[in-house]
């Protein structure tokens, strides 16, 4: 595929060009300003009402961008999740360590099938999360794995190139999208 | 492939649905049907052809929802 020249001239972006001096996330979704400020408070729910523990939640978000191959997601470090160097870099082999509890074995093994193997998940694993996290706390992860495979999927269609940082929190209705 | 129903639905007489199931997080439920109707209602891209995408999405996901 012919490289457009904006993005030629633009070495963070991939198919289109930043909608303001940027070279983010959201700064592409802000070619539709009305869908990028709603979609952050939608995304940065997990965040700004803490729904699920912080830790599992950055475990799910890095396993699901290992999955993709998704090195812009994988770029980004929620610094409250506070995750150990062992516990990063034992999580392409999560199934083998143990310094993972529980509760966040049972949601890694849903983020491992979320991206290409959904029809995959039994009854059994769901039915041992949702034990785990309660019904509310199931409800509010298969929607987080979900949104962390679309945006591995939006940051790779869109070329968006790694800008490795760490940060706050991952999304918030008021804050930045990363 | 789900066999039975694994979420509830956190709406009492109603049955288990991506709706019901939602409103146990009514934040989250709230804002993706902010979201998801503006995507709908709004936008440079013809009805028509975000209806294709959409169908044509749960063909490729097997969705038969």
């Amino acid at each position: 595929m012919d490289t457009p020249a904006a993005c030629a001239q633009n070495p963070h972006m991939g198919w289109l060009p930043p909608a303001d001096d940027g070279a983010s996330f959201e700064a592409l979704l802000r070619h539709r300003p009305e869908l990028a400020a709603l979609y952050k408070q939608f995304y940065g729910t997990f965040w700004d009402d803490a729904l699920l523990p912080r830790a599992l939640l950055e475990l799910c978000r890095l396993r699901i961008a290992q999955v993709h191959g998704c090195d812009a997601e994988l770029a980004i470090d929620d610094e409250q999740a506070a995750l150990s160097p062992e516990r990063r870099q034992a999580l392409e082999r999560w199934q083998d360590a143990d310094c993972y509890a529980e509760d966040e074995r049972a949601a890694l093994v849903l983020a491992e099938k979320m991206p290409w193997q959904h029809h995959e998940i039994t009854d059994g694993e769901f039915a041992h999360m949702r034990s785990l996290l309660g019904e509310r706390g199931a409800v509010a992860l298969m929607v987080a794995l979900a949104l962390f495979d679309a945006n591995c999927r939006l940051k790779l269609v869109f070329g968006l190139n790694p800008a490795p940082a760490t940060v706050p929190q991952p999304a918030s209705a008021a804050g930045p999208l990363y | 492939m789900s066999t039975i129903p694994r979420a509830s639905s956190a709406i009492p007489g109603q049955p288990p649905s991506f709706g019901t199931a939602l409103a146990h997080q009514p934040g989250l439920q709230s804002r993706f049907g902010a979201l998801y109707s503006t995507f709908w209602m709004q936008g440079v891209v013809d009805h028509r052809t975000k209806e294709i995408t959409r169908m044509r999405n749960a063909r490729v996901t097997d969705c038969g929802f």
